[in-house]
C-alpha cells in the first residue's frame, strides 16, 4: 500500500496523466465547461466479500447493506431471508434467518432494506410481508409495524415498503413501492404520522399543449402526471433526510429533507447534482444517473450509487462533485447491479446484488486529501484544508474544488489579490467578484492621496492652460481692433 | 485623405439624418474610411472576447480564435452589403454599391468607440456593477441599428416603412446568399473530388 501511494505521488508529481493498473475505472469530475476532466483515482478497489468468504453459504440477490459507525456490517440477504451480521474483519458475529414472534418462528419475505440505529436495534423493510420489523441486535423482535392507519391512505392501501431510516427519537422514514406522495413517516410506537417531502410535479409547456388539443377520450388514455417514488434514504447526524428518485426528466434526483419536509439540499455547483451530466440522450447506454442509493459520508459529503451505470459520485455539501467512479464489468471494481453503498470507516463498500458480493473500495491519497479537505472546509477550519487542497493540486494541477478551497481561505485572511487568482483558477465568479471589490477598495485608499494630487494638478494646469489661452486671445483681439 | 474626412464619421454619427445626407450627395464620405472603420470592429471584437473582465468574459479560452471572430465580423458585413445592394437594385432604391458600403461602415463606428474603452473599463468591474456593462454594450448596438436604418433610408431615398421592409428582405437575402454559396461550394468539392479521383485512377493504371 505504501508502494502504491508513492507510485501515485510520483506519478502526479511528474505531471504524467495518472493510470493505474489496480483501478478498472476511470475516475473524472466534471470542470466549469461541463467537460468530464479525468482525476487519479479517489477510491481503488482492494478486495471483494462474498457468502462463501464469509462462511455463510453464498448470499441470494442482497438487496441492502448497513455500516455502523463503529464498523459492524449488516447484510440483508434477501434471497436467502436472512441479515448477515459481521465485525469490522469481516468475521461473521452473528445470522439471524428468523425471529421469534408470539411464540411463532416468523421468517423475512422479500425484504428491501435494512437500517440500524445507534443502540443497535435493526429496522427491517419486509416488503412482501408489507411490515417493519425491529429487533435487537441479537435478533429479537421488539415489534413490528405494519397496516397503517390514516384518513390519508386510500381503503386497501397496501403497505409495502422498501427501504427504510430512523431518526434518533427513532422515527421511521420509509420508501413505500406505489405511494407517490413522499417518504412514510412513522413514529417511535409505529404509528403513521404522514408523508414528508413530497415530489412536486409541473407539467411542461409541451405537455399543457397537448392536453388542450387532445379529446377527452385521449386524455383518459394519456398517463397521469404523477411523481415518481423515492429510491432510497440515508439520513446525517444532524436529522435530515437525504433521499434520491429515479426521475428521466428531473435535474433534482437527489434530496436533502428539513424537519419539515422542504428540500433544503445546496445546488451551488455549476451544473445539478444529478450524477452525469453529459450522457446521450440516445441509443446505447442513453439516459441520466438512476441514483439507487445515497449514503451521508460526512463532513457535509454524500455518496450516491448509478446503478444504470454503475459508478458512485461524491458531492460536498455545496453540490459541487468531488470525483465519480466505478464502472460495469467483471473485474474487481466493477458492478453488475449495485444496489447500496456503504462506508466502512474511511473506506466504501458497494453491495452487488449481480454479482452477490460486497466490494470495499479504499481510498488514495489523492481520495483521502479530498475527503479530509472537504470535511476541515465544511467544519470552518479553511487555515488548516489549505495545505491539504495543496497536496490535492500538487496530485491533480486540474482539480478546480482545491483552487476554491484555498481562495476562500485566502478570502477569509484578507489576502484579497492572492485569493482572486485562486478563484479565477476555479472559475468561480461570485467569489472573484467579492475578493476583487475588495482589493480594489484596498488599492483606491492606499493610493488615494497619490490620486487627489494628480487629480488638483491636472485641474490647475487645465485651468490655467485655458486662462492663458484667452488671455492670449483677448491680446490678439487687442492688437487687431489696435490696428483698425 | 484629408483630416476632414476622418473627423466626418463622428459628425455622421451624431447628427444622421445630415451627415448621411452630406455624404451621398455632398461626397463627404470614403469608402476607405468604412474599411478602416470594419478594420477597428474586428480588433474590437477580438479585442473584447480575449481582453474583456473575468466577470464578463465567458468565452472559452481553448476556443478563441482571431481568424474566426474577423470571419464572422467582415463576412456578414459584405454579405449584408451584397444583399441590402441585390435588393434595393430592384426595389427603386437609388443608392450605390459604394453608398451601401459606406453607410453600413459608419454605422458600425459606435460600436467600435463603446467597445473598446468597455473592454477596459470591464477589467475594473465587479459582479454588482456588470449590468451597466450590458446596459452600455445594448445601447451601442441600438445606436448602431438606429444609424444602419437611418444611413439605408437616406441612401436610397426610402420612406421609412420601406426601409424597414427592404431591411427584411435584405435579411432573408443574405439567407439565399448563404445557401446558395454553401450550395456552391459543395458542389465545386464534388467536382474537384471528381477529377482528383479520375486523376489518381489514371496514375494508378498507367
Amino acid at each position: 500500500m505504501l508502494l502504491m501511494l508513492a507510485g501515485l505521488s510520483l506519478a502526479a508529481a511528474t505531471a504524467v496523466p495518472a493510470v493505474f493498473a489496480a483501478a478498472p475505472y476511470e475516475a473524472y469530475t466534471y470542470n466549469y465547461y461541463r467537460d468530464a476532466v479525468p482525476l487519479p483515482a479517489p477510491f481503488l478497489p482492494e478486495r471483494s466479500v462474498s457468502g462463501l468468504d464469509l462462511g455463510t453459504g453464498d448470499f441470494k440477490s442482497p438487496n441492502d447493506m448497513f455500516v455502523t459507525e463503529d464498523g459492524y456490517v449488516y447484510v440483508l440477504d434477501s434471497g436467502n431471508k436472512r441479515i448477515i451480521v459481521t465485525d469490522d474483519e469481516w468475521n461473521v458475529i452473528r445470522v439471524i434467518s428468523a425471529f421469534d414472534n408470539a411464540g411463532r418462528e416468523d421468517t423475512f419475505n422479500n425484504p428491501g432494506g435494512l437500517f440500524v440505529t445507534e443502540s443497535k436495534e435493526i429496522y427491517v423493510a419486509d416488503t412482501d410481508n408489507g411490515r417493519i420489523v425491529v429487533l435487537t441486535n441479537e435478533g429479537e423482535l421488539i415489534r413490528i409495524v405494519s397496516d397503517p392507519q390514516s384518513d390519508i391512505l386510500p381503503s386497501g392501501f397496501k403497505f409495502a415498503p422498501v427501504k427504510i431510516t430512523v431518526d434518533r427519537a427513532n422515527r421511521i422514514f420509509a420508501v413505500a413501492r406505489g405511494v407517490f406522495e413522499g417518504l412514510m413517516q412513522f413514529d417511535d410506537k409505529g404509528g403513521f404520522i404522514g408523508y414528508v417531502g413530497t415530489i412536486h410535479v409541473t407539467q411542461s409547456f409541451a405537455d399543457r399543449l397537448w392536453l388542450r388539443l387532445a379529446t377527452d377520450e385521449q386524455r383518459k388514455r394519456m398517463q397521469l402526471y404523477i411523481p415518481t417514488e423515492f429510491a432510497s434514504v440515508d439520513i446525517d447526524h444532524k436529522g435530515f433526510v437525504y433521499a434520491t428518485n429515479i426521475d428521466v426528466n428531473s435535474t433534482a434526483t437527489i434530496k436533502r429533507l428539513n424537519p419539515s419536509g422542504q428540500d433544503v439540499i445546496k445546488r451551488f455547483g455549476y451544473y445539478p447534482n444529478m450524477g452525469d451530466i453529459r450522457f446521450r440522450s440516445f441509443g446505447n447506454n442513453a439516459g441520466p444517473s438512476r441514483l439507487t442509493d445515497i449514503k451521508v459520508i460526512g463532513g457535509g459529503m454524500y455518496t450516491v450509487l448509478d446503478s444504470f451505470r454503475g459508478r458512485l459520485f461524491t458531492y460536498n455539501d455545496e453540490g459541487e462533485l468531488l470525483y465519480a467512479f466505478g464502472g460495469k464489468g467483471t473485474q474487481l471494481g466493477l458492478f453488475n447491479t449495485p444496489v447500496a453503498v456503504e462506508r466502512i470507516g474511511s473506506k466504501l463498500a458497494v453491495l452487488d446484488r449481480g454479482k452477490n458480493n460486497i466490494i470495499v473500495f479504499r481510498p488514495t491519497l489523492f481520495g483521502s486529501a479530498v475527503h479530509q479537505a472537504t470535511t476541515l472546509h465544511y467544519n470552518g477550519r479553511d487555515a488548516e484544508a489549505v495545505e491539504l487542497w495543496k497536496e490535492v493540486l500538487r496530485l491533480n494541477s486540474n482539480y478546480d474544488i482545491a483552487y476554491l478551497g484555498i481562495g476562500k481561505s485566502l478570502l477569509m485572511e484578507k489576502k484579497n489579490k492572492e485569493a482572486m487568482e485562486y478563484f479565477k483558477l476555479g472559475m468561480q465568479r461570485k467569489y472573484y467578484s467579492v475578493a476583487y471589490k475588495r482589493y480594489r477598495r484596498e488599492v483606491m485608499q492606499e493610493h488615494f492621496g497619490t490620486m487627489m494630487t494628480l487629480l488638483t494638478v491636472l485641474a490647475v494646469a487645465l485651468f490655467s492652460f485655458r486662462f492663458v489661452k484667452r488671455w492670449r486671445m483677448r491680446r490678439t483681439v487687442n492688437r487687431e481692433v489696435g490696428t483698425l | 485623405m484629408k483630416l476632414e474626412h476622418y473627423k466626418f464619421p463622428f459628425h455622421v454619427i451624431l447628427h444622421p439624418f445630415d451627415g448621411f445626407w452630406d455624404m451621398k450627395y455632398e461626397g463627404k464620405g470614403k469608402v476607405g474610411i468604412a474599411m478602416i472603420i470594419l478594420s477597428l470592429l474586428v480588433l474590437s471584437v477580438i479585442v473584447q472576447r480575449q481582453f474583456s473582465g473575468f466577470l464578463v468574459n465567458f468565452n472559452d479560452p481553448r476556443y478563441l480564435n482571431s481568424l474566426d471572430d474577423m470571419q464572422f465580423t467582415v463576412l456578414p458585413f459584405f454579405l449584408f452589403c451584397i444583399a441590402n445592394w441585390s435588393i434595393t437594385t430592384l426595389m427603386e432604391g437609388e443608392g450605390k454599391f459604394g453608398e451601401i458600403i459606406m453607410a453600413t461602415g459608419y454605422a458600425l463606428l459606435p460600436i467600435v468607440i463603446v467597445n473598446l474603452p468597455l473592454t477596459f473599463v470591464s477589467r475594473f468591474m465587479t459582479m454588482e456593477e456588470t449590468p451597466f456593462y450590458y446596459l452600455i454594450n445594448s445601447f451601442a448596438a441600438i445606436w448602431f441599428c438606429f444609424l444602419l436604418f437611418v444611413g439605408i433610408m437616406t441612401v436610397h431615398q426610402y420612406t421609412p416603412a420601406r426601409t424597414l421592409i427592404t431591411l427584411g428582405l435584405t435579411v432573408v437575402a443574405m439567407g439565399i446568399v448563404v445557401f446558395l454559396a454553401s450550395l456552391a461550394f459543395s458542389m465545386t468539392m464534388q467536382i474537384y473530388y471528381f477529377i482528383a479521383n479520375i486523376y489518381r485512377e489514371l496514375i494508378f493504371r498507367m
